[in-house]
C-alpha cells in the first residue's frame, strides 16, 4: 500500500479521500494518522483547493484531543509548498495563531515552532502585512496564554521586517511598535509572560544586533527589571540572559551592566537562580576574560562551591577542572583545591560524584608536583567512597592523571586503593580497573608492573603487594559475575599480546590448568576454556603444541557439555594459529572429531563449525 | 520426493509386523535421512514420528531404563524417550536413532537465520511479523515434545520473573553469562507490565529454538491470553507491529509452554506453587497443558498458588491458586523425594527467600520491579554438584538502557 505522496493514479485518490474522511473520524488514532498525513492531502487537493479548503477546515477543525492539536501544529508548517510557494504561505499563520492561544502548553510550543518556521518563508512585504500584525494582536491578547506565545515570535518578526538594512518609514514605525509591546510584555502582569519574555530576550537582542542604542538602552534596561522580578522563576531565565546579552554588548557594558548582576545572582535567595548562576558562570567567565574575572566573578564561583544547596554544589563540582583551567595554576592551588577538598568528603553522593567525573581533569593545570601534593589525596578518598558511582568515575578518568605525574608515582600511591578496588562489591567497579589494568601495563612494561614474580621477589617489603595484584588478573577468572570473568580472559589476552608467550606461559597458563581440573563450578572452567583459545591466537605455535593443546585435549573430556563445547571452538583457533600441514594440526583436529560424535547437540555442532573451517 | 514419504506414512501402519517389506522400506527411510534438504527430512520427521506410535503398538515393550541412563547427558534423547518409549526392539531403536538424527540436521539448517534474530533481539529490536511466525512455530515444534514436567540435569541457573524488563534481562545475563555458555530455566512471566515484552519473550524463544539443551522456558500465570489483554503485552504487540498478529503467534505459543521442570530428579521448579489437587509428579505429567490457563484445577494453582506461613492450605487473596503452609510443602517434597522446591511469582525485595527449613525457595528477577519498587533480583546458580548460588543484582544502570522509543506508524495506510 505504500503508494507516496502525489501520484495521481485513482488509488491515491480513493486514498486521500479516505484520508480527508479519517480527519473528521470519531476514533482518535485514526485522525493523528491523517493528521500525520497532512502533506499528502495538501499535494493531492493542489494549491487553489488546499488555500481555499484544506486550511479553513484546519482553522475550524476544533478537536477536543490536545495529542490532535500539537500534531496538527507540528505538521502546518510542512504544506508550506503544497499551499503555492513563498507567496502564500501567510495562509498557514491563521491555523497556527488560534493553536498558539490555547491552553495546553505543549501545543502551544508546537504552534509558536511552526508560526517561526511559517515566518521566516515570508517575505518583507507579507511579514509587514501578515506575520507582524499577528504578533501584534497575540501581545495585545487578553488571556496570557497569547501573550506567552507573542513571546516567542518577535525574534522572527524583527529579523524579517529589518532584514537588508534600511526599510521605510513603515518599518521603522513597526520595529519600534515591536519593540515596544515586547518592552511591555517583559513588565506583564502574569509571571508566565514575564518568564517567556526572559526566555527570549537574548534573541530578540540578537535580532537587532545593529542596533547597539536599543540594546545598551532599552534591552538593558528591560534586563535589568526582569533580573529584579520578585518570582525566582522569572529571575532564573534571566540568568542565561547574562550570558547571551554579554556577547552583544561592549566590554565597558559587560562589566557595568551585566557582572553585577551575575554577582548579585550568585548570592541570591533562591537556590535555583544559584544553580543557573553555577552552571553559566564558566561561559560568562570566558567571555569576560580571565583578568576581569579575577576580581569578582571568581570569588562568587567559589562561594558556589561551598554553597548550602546540594545541586547548586553539584553544578559548580561539574565545572572544577575548566575553572581551574581558567583560573592558573597558583589561584587553583590557593582557592579552589582546598573547596575540591571539602567537596570530596561532601554529604551528599551525587556531589562527589560530579566532583569524580571532573577532577582528574585538573591535573594537567596544576602541573606534576601540585598533583601529587594536592590532588592525589583527594583521588584517594574518591577512590574510597562508599558510593559505587563515584569510584567507577574516578578510574574511568586514572589514565588522565598517569600522563601528568607519570605512572611510577601513581602505582606507588595508588596502587593499595587500586587493589582494594580489583575486589570491589559492586561489580562494574571491578570491570572498570580490569580495562584500566592493560593501559597501566602499557604504561610500566614487564619488569617494572607488577605482573612478574621475579620483580616481587627482588623485594621483599613489596612482595605480597605485587603478588596480590599478580593473582588478581588469575582470580578474576573465577569471579562470581560473568562479565568480569569474560572481561579476566580478554585482559589476560591482552597482557599476553604485550609481555610474550614466555610470561603467559610461567605466569597464566599453569593457572589456568588447575582451573580447570579442580574448579567445581562449571562456569569458571567454561570461561577457562574459552581463554585457552584467546590465548593460542597471542601465544607461540611451540606453547600451543607444548601446553595449551594438551590442557585442552582432557578438557575436551569434561563431565559439562558448556566446557565441551567451548573447548571446541577454543580449538578452532589453536587450529588456525598453528601452521597448516603440521602435526599438531592433525591432532588438534583429531580432537575436533572425536567431539563432532559427542553426546551433545551444542557440542556437536560448535565442533562440525570449527571442523568445517578446514 | 518428499510426497512420496508422507505417504508411507500411512502405509506403515497397513504392514505386518516386522514383514521384510517393513524392514526394507526402513532401510530406505534411513539412507534417505541423509538427504540435506531440509524439506524431505520435515516430511521423514512427520512420517517417523507416525511409525514410532506403529511400532509401540504393535510389540509388547520393556522400557531399559539403562538406555536413558547411558544418555543422561543427551537431553535431545531424553526428551523424545519420554513420549516415545525407548524399546529393546531393534526396529523402533533405529527408527528412533533416525529421528533424533533428522532433529539435529534440521536446527543447523535453520541455525544461521535464528542467529540472525537473536543478533537483532539482542539490540532491542523487533524482527519482523513472518519472522515472529516461523520462529513460533519452530518453537511450538521443540516445545511439544517437553513434558509437562521438563527433566533437567544439572547444572543450571534458574532465574524468576522478567516482566518485559529487556535491559534488566540483559544485565542478568551480564551477571549470569550468555546462553549458551550458561544454561538457563527461566520460570515463566516474561510478558507485561515492563516496556518491552515483545522483545525479552522473542529473545528467550529464539534462545530456546537455537538452543534447546541450554534453554528452558515454563509457563507463568502471565503467559495467557486473559492476563495479557490487561497488563500490557496485547497493547505492545499492537503498538509494535501495527496488529495483534504477533500477540497471537506468541499466545498459541504459550500455551505449549511446560508447566514445571524437574531437576536431577531432587528440585521441582514452577511458577507459582502446588496444588491441593496433586500429590504425586505424575498427577503433573497427567495434566493436557495445551490450552488457556483455566481458572481453578491443578494447572491453574501450579501458576498461581503462593506459600504462606499457615497449616494446610488457605484461600489466595489473588483469587486464583490457594496459599499454602509449610506442612503441605514438607509431605508434598517427602512423598516425591524432593530436596526443593523453586518457584517466583512474588516480589522479594532481596531478590530471593528460603521459606520452610530451605525446602522452598522463592526467586525474583526483575530488579526495581516496574520501575519503581526499588527491589534487587537475583538468579539462583546450580552446579554440577546442586550447590546453589545466588546472584543478586540490581537494575542496569540509566546509561545501558535506550530511551523508550518513539511511536512507530503502522505501514499498512499509505
Amino acid at each position: 500500500m505504500n503508494s507516496g505522496g502525489g501520484g495521481g493514479g485513482p488509488d491515491d485518490v480513493v486514498a486521500v479521500a479516505a484520508l480527508i474522511d479519517e480527519l473528521k473520524s470519531e476514533d482518535v488514532r485514526l485522525r493523528l494518522n491523517s493528521i500525520s498525513r497532512l502533506s499528502t492531502i495538501a499535494a493531492a487537493l493542489g494549491p487553489e483547493r488546499t488555500r481555499n479548503e484544506l486550511v479553513p477546515f484546519l482553522v475550524d477543525m476544533n478537536d477536543d484531543d490536545d495529542e490532535c492539536l500539537m500534531a496538527v501544529a507540528e505538521h502546518i508548517p510542512s504544506l508550506v509548498t503544497s499551499v503555492g510557494g513563498d507567496e502564500f504561505v501567510h495562509a498557514l499563520l491563521l491555523p497556527l495563531e488560534s493553536l498558539s492561544t490555547v491552553e495546553e502548553t505543549v501545543v502551544r510550543q508546537k504552534a509558536v515552532e511552526g508560526l517561526v518556521k511559517v515566518g521566516e518563508r515570508c517575505d518583507r512585504a507579507s511579514a509587514m502585512e501578515h506575520f507582524c500584525p499577528l504578533v501584534k494582536r497575540l501581545a495585545t491578547g487578553e488571556w496570557f496564554t497569547a501573550r506567552v506565545s507573542a513571546c516567542g515570535l518577535f525574534a522572527c518578526a524583527l529579523e524579517k521586517v529589518s532584514s537588508n538594512g534600511n526599510g521605510g518609514e513603515e518599518e521603522k514605525k513597526m520595529i519600534a511598535q515591536l519593540r515596544s509591546l515586547f518592552g511591555q510584555l517583559c513588565d506583564d502582569e502574569t509571571p508566565m509572560v514575564r518568564r517567556a519574555a526572559a526566555t527570549n530576550l537574548g534573541k530578540v537582542a540578537e535580532a537587532s544586533v545593529e542596533d547597539k542604542q536599543f540594546i545598551n538602552d532599552e534591552v538593558l534596561n528591560w534586563f535589568g527589571k526582569l533580573t529584579a522580578d520578585e518570582q525566582d522563576s522569572v529571575r532564573l531565565l534571566a540568568v542565561d540572559d547574562c550570558v547571551s546579552l554579554s556577547k552583544l554588548v561592549s566590554e565597558e557594558e559587560r562589566l557595568k551592566s551585566i557582572v553585577p548582576v551575575a554577582l548579585k545572582f550568585s548570592s541570591d535567595t533562591s537556590w535555583r537562580v544559584r544553580y543557573a548562576v553555577a552552571q553559566q558562570i564558566y561561559e560568562l567567565c570566558e567571555i569576560i576574560g580571565a583578568d576581569f574575572a579575577r576580581e569578582d566573578l571568581f570569588p562568587a564561583y567559589e562561594n558556589l562551591l561551598e554553597d548550602a544547596e546540594a545541586e547548586v554544589r553539584i553544578a559548580a563540582a561539574a565545572k572544577v577542572s575548566k575553572f581551574c583551567a581558567l583560573a592558573g595554576p597558583e589561584r587553583s592551588r590557593e582557592n579552589i583545591i582546598p573547596r575540591v577538598r571539602e567537596l570530596a568528603k561532601d554529604a551528599s553522593q551525587h556531589v562527589r560524584a560530579a566532583l569524580a567525573s571532573v577532577v582528574m581533569e585538573s591535573a594537567p593545570t596544576l602541573g606534576k608536583e601540585e598533583t601529587v601534593n594536592q590532588l592525589l589525596p583527594i583521588f584517594l578518598v574518591l577512590l574510597k567512597d562508599e558510593f559505587p558511582d563515584v569510584r567507577l568515575n574516578v578510574i574511568g578518568k586514572l589514565d588522565q592523571v598517569n600522563e601528568v605525574i607519570g605512572v611510577d608515582t601513581l602505582s606507588k600511591e595508588l596502587l593499595p586503593a587500586i587493589k582494594d578496588l580489583a575486589e570491589d562489591r559492586h561489580w562494574r567497579v571491578r570491570l572498570a580497573i580490569i580495562e584500566y589494568i592493560p593501559i597501566l601495563a602499557t604504561q610500566t612494561g614487564e619488569s617494572s608492573f607488577l605482573f612478574s614474580k621475579e620483580a616481587s621477589t627482588s623485594d621483599s617489603e613489596n612482595n605480597s603487594a605485587e603478588d596480590v595484584l599478580n593473582s588478581l588478573c588469575l582470580r578474576w577468572l573465577a569471579d562470581p559475575v560473568s562479565s568480569i570473568r569474560q572481561a579476566a580472559g580478554q585482559n589476560l589476552q591482552n597482557l599476553t599480546a604485550l609481555f610474550g608467550s614466555a610470561w603467559a606461559k610461567e605466569h597464566v597458563i599453569p593457572k589456568l590448568e588447575s582451573l580447570l581440573q579442580t574448579e567445581k563450578n562449571y562456569l569458571v572452567r567454561v570461561t577457562v576454556a574459552s581463554t585457552l583459545g584467546m590465548l593460542a591466537e597471542k601465544v607461540d605455535e611451540g606453547d600451543i603444541t607444548g601446553t595449551l593443546f594438551p590442557i585442552a585435549k582432557a578438557a575436551a573430556a569434561d563431565s559439562v557439555a558448556n566446557v565441551r563445547f567451548n573447548i571446541a571452538k577454543s580449538l578452532e583457533k589453536m587450529a588456525k594459529s598453528v601452521s597448516a600441514g603440521s602435526a599438531i594440526r592433525t591432532e588438534i583436529l583429531e580432537v575436533l572429531d572425536g567431539l563432532k560424535a559427542d553426546a551433545d547437540v551444542d557440542v556437536q555442532f560448535y565442533a562440525s563449525e570449527a571442523r568445517n573451517a578446514f | 520426493m518428499s510426497k512420496r514419504f508422507s505417504l508411507w506414512g500411512n502405509f506403515w501402519r497397513i504392514f505386518e509386523p516386522n514383514s521384510s517389506l517393513k524392514n526394507n522400506l526402513l532401510d530406505y527411510v534411513i539412507r534417505a535421512s541423509k538427504d540435506v534438504v531440509s524439506s524431505v527430512s520435515l516430511v521423514l520427521l512427520v512420517f517417523l514420528r507416525g511409525a514410532l506410535f506403529c511400532a509401540q503398538e504393535e510389540t509388547r515393550f520393556v522400557r531399559v531404563a539403562e538406555t536413558r541412563k547411558t544418555n543422561a547427558n543427551n537431553r535431545d534423547l531424553n526428551s523424545i524417550s519420554s513420549r516415545f518409549p525407548v524399546e529393546t526392539n531393534p526396529l523402533s531403536l533405529s527408527l528412533f536413532s533416525t529421528y533424533c538424527y533428522i532433529i539435529r540436521i534440521l536446527r543447523m539448517a535453520s541455525s544461521s537465520e535464528v542467529d540472525a534474530w537473536i543478533a537483532t533481539l539482542r539490540k532491542c529490536e523487533i524482527i519482523d511479523e513472518n519472522s515472529v511466525k516461523k520462529l513460533c512455530q519452530m518453537a511450538v515444534e521443540i516445545l511439544v515434545e517437553e513434558s509437562n514436567v521438563q527433566n533437567i540435569s544439572s547444572p543450571v541457573t534458574i532465574c524468576g520473573d522478567i516482566h518485559g524488563q529487556f535491559y534488566d534481562l540483559k544485565e542478568l545475563f551480564s551477571v549470569g553469562g550468555e546462553c549458551p555458555d550458561t544454561n538457563y530455566l527461566f520460570m515463566g512471566d516474561f510478558v507485561d507490565r515492563g516496556f518491552y515484552s515483545v522483545e525479552t519473550f522473542l529473545l528467550l524463544l529464539a534462545l530456546k529454538v537455537r538452543y534447546p539443551d541450554r534453554m528452558f522456558l515454563i509457563r507463568g500465570n502471565h503467559e495467557c491470553r486473559q492476563i495479557t489483554q490487561v497488563y500490557g503485552f496485547y497493547d505492545e504487540c499492537l503498538r509494535k507491529y501495527g496488529s495483534v498478529n504477533v500477540w497471537r503467534y506468541c499466545t498459541d505459543v504459550f500455551d505449549y509452554l511446560s508447566l514445571s521442570a524437574m531437576i536431577d530428579g531432587r528440585a521441582l521448579c514452577v511458577h507459582g506453587g502446588l496444588s491441593p489437587n496433586i500429590t504425586t509428579i505424575d498427577e503433573i505429567r497427567a495434566i493436557d497443558r495445551k490450552r488457556e490457563v483455566p481458572h481453578e484445577g491443578p494447572m491453574c494453582d501450579l501458576l498461581w498458588s503462593d506459600p504462606e506461613d499457615i497449616k494446610g492450605w488457605g484461600l489466595s487473596p489473588r483469587g486464583a491458586g490457594y496459599l499454602f503452609g509449610d506442612d503441605a510443602c514438607k509431605s508434598f517434597n517427602e512423598k516425591n523425594a524432593l530436596k526443593l522446591i523453586c518457584r517466583a511469582h512474588q516480589l522479594v525485595m532481596e531478590g530471593y527467600k528460603w521459606m520452610f527449613d530451605k525446602e522452598l525457595v522463592t526467586v525474583w528477577s526483575a530488579p526495581n520491579y516496574c520501575y519503581r519498587c526499588g527491589n534487587v533480583a537475583s538468579l539462583l546458580e546450580l552446579d554440577e554438584h546442586f550447590t546453589p548460588r545466588f546472584k543478586v543484582f540490581e537494575a542496569a544502570p540509566d546509561s545501558n538502557r535506550a530511551a523508550p522509543g518513539k511511536r512507530t506508524v503502522p505501514d499498512y495506510f499509505l
